[in-house]
């Protein structure tokens, strides 16, 4: 038994995830019939390279929405500002958007905490 | 005559200098940061068994929450239910677990272990303080009846979430 190797996982640095703004606002964009909100993401997660943006309505149905990456790829200290479309019949159902923490296969012994980011409409 | 004019030019023009304003400016947004301070690590303290407790050869992973601003975000942890990798498994697994506060920075913060609200295998707080919240998580695993597991490696993967209100 003593070559069970059993981890939630190795490091015992600080990790952090962060998105902002918490109460998010819809605009009306350039494209006709489409919406827009943007979002900050922070990556002070040395382990994670990769976040993915879903959206929901207030009872946590997942919505559908456009972006130019719903996985973003974002290096360890970098900011990245994301643009996210909605269809204007879409708009009024829109309640949360969050982000998750994707872990390659191959990292996932290294990190075994899965963050998630919600925010919400104003 | 001219030293003292070029001490004296000297002397005003570091004083020039030195009256150079740098602004660095910010802004404090609401916002909430996920923290793993500590992740976890499976002891193995029976050949059935798998679990996080320092008692039994584990070590808990601790999740840190920093909220900005009080009563805007739900903290909501989920212990483990699955394997995220692990070797080939032919009998049933049975999953325990508890997400507990392990400490706070706030003594207002006192009351959310108390507060906590628990479904299946997810435990929610209600971050109504502003502050650093610490949780710290367990999971025990057991398979079959008394059964070994499998040498290899074993990978479980807890969750963080933090949910604007």
């Amino acid at each position: 038994m003593k070559y069970i190797i059993a981890l939630l996982a190795f490091a015992t640095s600080a990790y952090a995830h962060e998105m902002t703004p918490t109460y998010f606002e819809i605009k009306s964009s350039y494209m006709e019939g489409m919406s827009k909100t943007k979002f900050r993401l922070f990556n002070r997660r040395s382990d994670v390279q990769y976040y993915e943006f879903s959206a929901f309505d207030k009872e946590w149905n997942p919505l559908p929405f456009a972006t130019t990456d719903k996985l973003v790829n974002i290096e360890y200290l970098d900011i990245k500002d994301i643009t996210i479309y909605f269809r204007d019949t879409d708009v009024k159902k829109v309640y949360y958007v969050c982000t998750t923490s994707r872990l390659l296969k191959e990292d996932v012994t290294s990190t075994a905490i899965a963050s998630k980011i919600c925010s919400r409409i104003k | 005559m001219l030293k003292t004019t070029l001490s004296i030019a000297a002397i005003m023009m570091a004083t020039a200098v030195s009256a150079e304003n740098s602004p660095i400016s910010g802004t404090v947004e609401s916002k909430c940061s996920i923290y793993t301070d500590v992740q976890g690590v499976y002891g193995n303290p029976n050949p059935y068994e798998l679990s996080t407790t320092p008692a039994d050869g584990g070590k808990q992973p601790i999740i840190r929450y920093d909220v900005a601003s009080a009563d805007y975000y739900i903290a909501k942890l989920t212990y483990p239910n699955a394997f995220s990798s692990s070797p080939t498994l032919t009998d049933s697994l049975t999953w325990t677990g508890d997400v507990e506060v392990s400490s706070v920075s706030d003594a207002g913060m006192s009351g959310y272990e108390a507060a906590k609200v628990q479904y299946d295998n997810v435990t929610e707080f209600d971050l109504t303080v502003a502050g650093t919240t610490w949780f710290k998580i367990t999971s025990n695993i057991v398979y079959g009846v008394n059964k070994s597991f499998p040498a290899g490696s074993y990978t479980a993967i807890a969750t963080a979430e933090c949910i604007a209100k």
